[in-house]
């Protein structure tokens, strides 16, 4: 494995390394009943400096899968480690930037775009502690290189899809974090968006070399820049290159939501006879790879 | 009577002066948790905990505290009152943060519960007691709605003491506490300790409604963790100004309802409300503006 020193902490080759990784959300132990499990059998290693594109239909996982990586939720069985650290460690100790879904921030705060940015280098600041010219500095380059500099004192409700998510990621990256997440960032932009955001993702990675995990169920958003694409529908089906996609591992993806995404893409034989029943939620699963 | 007579007879000075300060030290605490109240959304938490101070009066009632008098006399009663409060608030907390991705509906599932088993606690404890022989029943009045002659100088004390600590918690936690608020997730990812900030937060809304209780009574103290902040956030999208404004609307509505309750002599607390209601309404009309 090739660690690109940026990432290797604590001696351990890969970012992040998930084991076997089973989740439920239901009460009861359900670890023996695969319908209830929203993620089962995840093995995943992300070496340093992969740009990670985690594909997978609405529904599949991914955001749990995220919830695990950064530590909000323990898998049921199966060990995540960050860094070579448990993920709690690993967000406490600022290695981790994390550009959240748009829908889960409160918009109706009354915050300036510059203060919410501010958040994750303030974060570790004594109470009477102001930031340092270090930490200044790094909030500049971080609003220079996502262009938020126009709308600092907007508040933060009042901006356009593309100018939060700008933000968001200015938030991330002013942090100086050596892994950078980001779930749904294409959600609710238009395609125009879509593309400069692609753009910025590729001048961040440029800048700072950022090991990143992108969380998308939108085909081109992972495609466009990412090393590695994980499929991801309530277990690991593809570990590949983005140019390994092909038609078939993305119906075995996306078995029950095609259309919107895959549009005029041809589907193989194999693929459209796993597709008789639609409206059924994720039947049993047909493993294709594992865990690479 | 008048808010001169009041201010000026010595005699009618020494009821209203510490319910005036104690209102003070008060509204220093509620109106600067309030902003958190209202953009958490945790307008139902205030009413679940206020509610739930039922079922603590009845247990101190019926280990033979006393519910009148302005002075150390009725600090084991609130002692009481304010541990079961403190626990009913941590219990909502805890069984509505159980699980990450849970449905939405638990929080509220949880605060009706406890509310509703504090009640059930309270009113059980009243009548055992009433059956002991117990006579100094509080009046129902004075714990739902605030009685102000029983507020002296030693509530006022504590007032003041609490609007030190909430405003020092608040000032100390201030970064870790707006993340928190405002993005919940993306702050624990960040390494914020979301489920300490909500305990503190909790803890602290408990103690301010059982001190809101002697003033403006069970039922209406949630009013004041709720209206300064709707309204000053009808005014400003800035946090600075935000917290100031709800200063602002808590101190002007505390004033403007005591004058009201003495020149039209009514009960304070419910007056108070009236004018923090006020207050909100003007708010949202120049808000539109």
């Amino acid at each position: 494995m090739s660690a690109a020193g940026r990432g290797d902490v604590d001696g351990a080759g890969d970012v992040v390394a998930l084991e076997g990784v089973r989740f439920s959300y239901a009460t009861r132990d359900a670890s023996c009943d695969d319908e209830l499990l929203a993620l089962k059998d995840v093995s995943l290693r992300v070496p340093a400096g992969q740009r990670l594109g985690v594909l997978g239909p609405n529904g599949g996982g991914k955001s749990t899968l995220v919830k695990i990586v950064l530590g909000l939720l323990r898998p049921s069985a199966g060990s995540v480690r960050v860094f070579g650290r448990e993920p709690v460690d690993a967000c406490r100790a600022g290695l981790v930037g994390y550009v959240p879904q748009r829908t889960m921030a409160e918009l109706a705060f009354p915050l300036s775009v510059s203060q919410v940015i501010r958040q994750g280098v303030e974060r570790g600041l004594r109470p009477w502690q102001r930031l340092g010219a270090e930490a200044r500095r790094a909030v500049d380059e971080a609003v220079e290189l996502t262009g938020a500099g126009g709308f600092l004192d907007r508040p933060i409700g009042r901006l356009s899809g593309g100018q939060l998510q700008r933000a968001m990621i200015a938030r991330a990256i002013a942090a100086r974090p050596r892994l950078l997440i980001l779930d749904e960032p294409a959600a609710g932009i238009d395609p125009a968006g879509q593309q400069r955001f692609a753009e910025l993702l590729g001048r961040v990675h440029e800048a700072m070399g950022l090991t990143t995990i992108l969380v998308s169920h939108d085909l081109r958003a992972v495609a466009a820049g990412c090393d590695a694409v994980a499929c991801v529908a309530r277990t690991l089906h593809a570990h590949t290159s983005p140019a390994g996609l092909t038609p078939a591992v993305l119906a075995e993806v996306f078995r029950h939501e095609m259309e919107p995404v895959l549009g005029d893409l041809h589907v193989d034989a194999h693929a459209a006879a796993d597709c008789d029943d639609p409206g059924h939620a994720h039947g049993h699963s047909h493993v294709h790879g594992g865990g690479s | 009577m008048n808010t001169l007579e009041y201010v000026l007879d010595p005699a009618l000075r020494g009821v209203f002066l510490p319910a005036f300060v104690a209102g003070l030290g008060l509204v220093v605490c509620t109106a600067l948790l309030s902003p958190l109240v209202v953009l958490r959304r945790l307008a139902f938490v205030g009413q679940g905990v206020s509610h739930a101070a039922l079922g603590g009066i009845g247990l101190a009632v019926l280990a033979g505290l006393s519910f009148s008098g302005t002075g150390l006399g009725s600090v084991g009663f609130y002692g009481v009152v304010l541990a079961f409060c403190v626990g009913a608030s941590l219990l909502i907390a805890r069984m509505s943060a159980r699980r990450e991705g849970g449905r939405s509906d638990e929080a509220d599932t949880s605060i009706g519960i406890v509310l509703v088993a504090a009640m059930a606690v309270g009113v059980i404890a009243l009548q055992l007691a009433h059956a002991r022989g117990v006579r100094n029943l509080p009046a129902w009045e004075s714990v739902l709605f605030g009685s102000i002659v029983s507020v002296g100088w030693v509530d006022a004390a504590v007032a003041w003491g609490l609007a030190v600590v909430v405003a020092g918690v608040l000032w100390w936690g201030r970064r870790s506490v707006v993340f928190w608020a405002f993005d919940e997730p993306a702050a624990a990812a960040f390494g914020v300790r979301g489920g300490l900030v909500r305990d503190v937060l909790f803890v602290l809304l408990a103690v301010t409604i059982v001190v809101a209780m002697k003033l403006v009574g069970v039922v209406l103290a949630t009013a004041l963790l709720v209206a300064p902040a709707a309204a000053a956030l009808r005014l400003s999208a800035r946090l600075g100004p935000v917290v100031v404004l709800s200063a602002a609307v808590s101190f002007v509505s505390l004033v403007g309802g005591l004058v009201l309750s003495m020149e039209m002599d009514l009960p304070p607390g419910a007056c108070v409300v009236a004018a923090l209601v006020v207050a909100y309404g003007v708010a949202r009309g120049v808000g539109r503006v």
